[in-house]
């Protein structure tokens, strides 16, 4: 019921219209999400940010794996 | 047309009618019905006349005699009664009243029972909706059976009013005796369904069709879940409920449906057959819902109205006004003002 594409992004906000609730992103988090939105798969969000950011993929999977895991707690991933 | 308003209360557990004449006042004549001169209402300068109105408990005749002295002194066209004490009453004599040439807007008796939270799992099946698991019961002993069944944490309800969580059978007794010393039997013990909370008020026509609804989520609420903070939502299977609640039923009038909401489904836990105090939300962003139902009554042809924009907010704060003292000795010694 809720998916990552219908949220609606307003700064560093994003609000899910059929619920209500409102998500405070930071600049990384908010890029992940605007990744989803586009249809990037968790692994290419990675390859992304690595080349983007120049950071090791094996660093990033950690951390994106931890973003992922908060989106699935707030029942925007399944 | 003169529209009479009951539930003029507007403090710590606000009732509907200030919201609701709040969203009447610029097209049509308003009365005041109110059972306390305590109530804010009386003093707001919403209404052009006040009555004190009988208690339901004294029965229809004297709310027929009370209505018969109002019309004949101010010229009644319609009540919009928005209190659940009264409701029972002006739904069973709805057709008396209405022979008194005063216009309502409401469910049939049959249809007020099918809400009730002790029917709303049939009711649920119906609409195909998940309802929680539900027990009515009348002792302590069907509580432990029943909490043998369901694991805890259990919700202990009141059929009309109060409901309280309970995370082990002790607590649970505790609840059920503070819950049947104040308002009864039945009591119901439900399971706990994990999720967030929405809520939608809306306008059915009595033919079938949901005219309009606007669907909320409470950000925050009092110590008495009286809402505080909301934001519009767009939940298309909350909206969905609501058309076929009300084309399934031929429900007429307000409703308010409160549901709980999780990743795979939506439970109805409660219709209200009434607006909501926090209705004037609905009017603030263009869906007139008390408006609606004068049109109703009225017979007029009104096109459904879902559309409403995401990201409003609804914020309740307190006010405060001063007035005479006369003014409430007027109310309670004449009854009117």
């Amino acid at each position: 019921m809720h998916t990552i594409t219908q949220l609606i992004l307003d700064n560093n906000v994003a609000f899910h219209p059929m619920m209500g609730n409102s998500y405070k992103l930071n600049k990384t988090g908010k890029e992940i999400i605007e990744y989803l939105k586009e249809g990037q798969s968790k692994d290419e969000i990675i390859k992304t940010l690595s080349e983007k950011y120049e950071i090791s993929p094996d660093e990033l999977f950690i951390d994106v794996g931890d973003f992922f895991a908060k989106l699935r707690i707030y029942g925007l991933q399944q | 047309m003169k529209i009479a308003i009951s539930g003029l209360n507007n403090t710590d557990n606000p009732a509907p009618g200030i919201p609701l004449a709040k969203s009447l006042k610029d097209e049509y004549e308003l009365i005041g019905f109110s059972y306390d001169p305590n109530e804010p209402g009386d003093y707001m300068g919403l209404t052009s006349k006040n009555y004190l109105m009988p208690y339901p408990s004294l029965g229809f005749e004297e709310l027929k005699n009370r209505l018969l002295h109002i019309k004949e002194q101010s010229g009644l066209d319609a009540i919009i009664p928005n209190l659940d004490a009264e409701l029972p009453l002006y739904i069973k004599y709805q057709d008396e009243i209405e022979a008194m040439g005063i216009k309502l807007c409401l469910p049939s008796e049959e249809n007020f029972e099918l809400r009730n939270k002790n029917r709303l799992d049939t009711l649920s099946k119906r609409l195909q909706i998940t309802y929680p698991k539900t027990f009515e019961i009348g002792s302590v002993e069907e509580l432990k059976s029943v909490s043998e069944e369901l694991d805890f944490p259990l919700m202990i309800k009141g059929n009309y009013y109060k409901a309280y969580m309970s995370q082990n059978l002790e607590s649970a007794i505790e609840n059920f005796y503070k819950i049947s010393n104040e308002w009864g039997f039945p009591i119901l013990v439900q399971e706990v369904v994990e999720g967030e909370e929405v809520n939608l008020v809306g306008v059915a026509d009595g033919k079938g069709e949901l005219k309009g609804a606007v669907g909320i989520k409470k950000l925050t609420t009092t110590d008495i879940g009286k809402i505080w903070t909301g934001i519009t939502i767009h939940n298309e299977k909350l909206l969905n409920i609501a058309k076929e609640f009300a084309k399934q039923t031929g429900w007429k009038g307000p409703f308010e449906l409160e549901c709980m909401v999780n990743m795979n489904s939506i439970y109805l836990i409660e219709i209200n057959p009434r607006f909501p105090a926090w209705v004037y939300f609905a009017t603030a962003i263009g869906i007139n819902l008390p408006k609606m139902v004068i049109e109703i009554m009225e017979g007029k042809e009104i096109e459904p109205q879902f559309d409403y924009p995401q990201n409003k907010m609804y914020v309740r704060y307190v006010d405060e006004l001063v007035t005479d003292f006369s003014n409430f000795i007027t109310l309670l010694s004449t009854k009117e003002l």
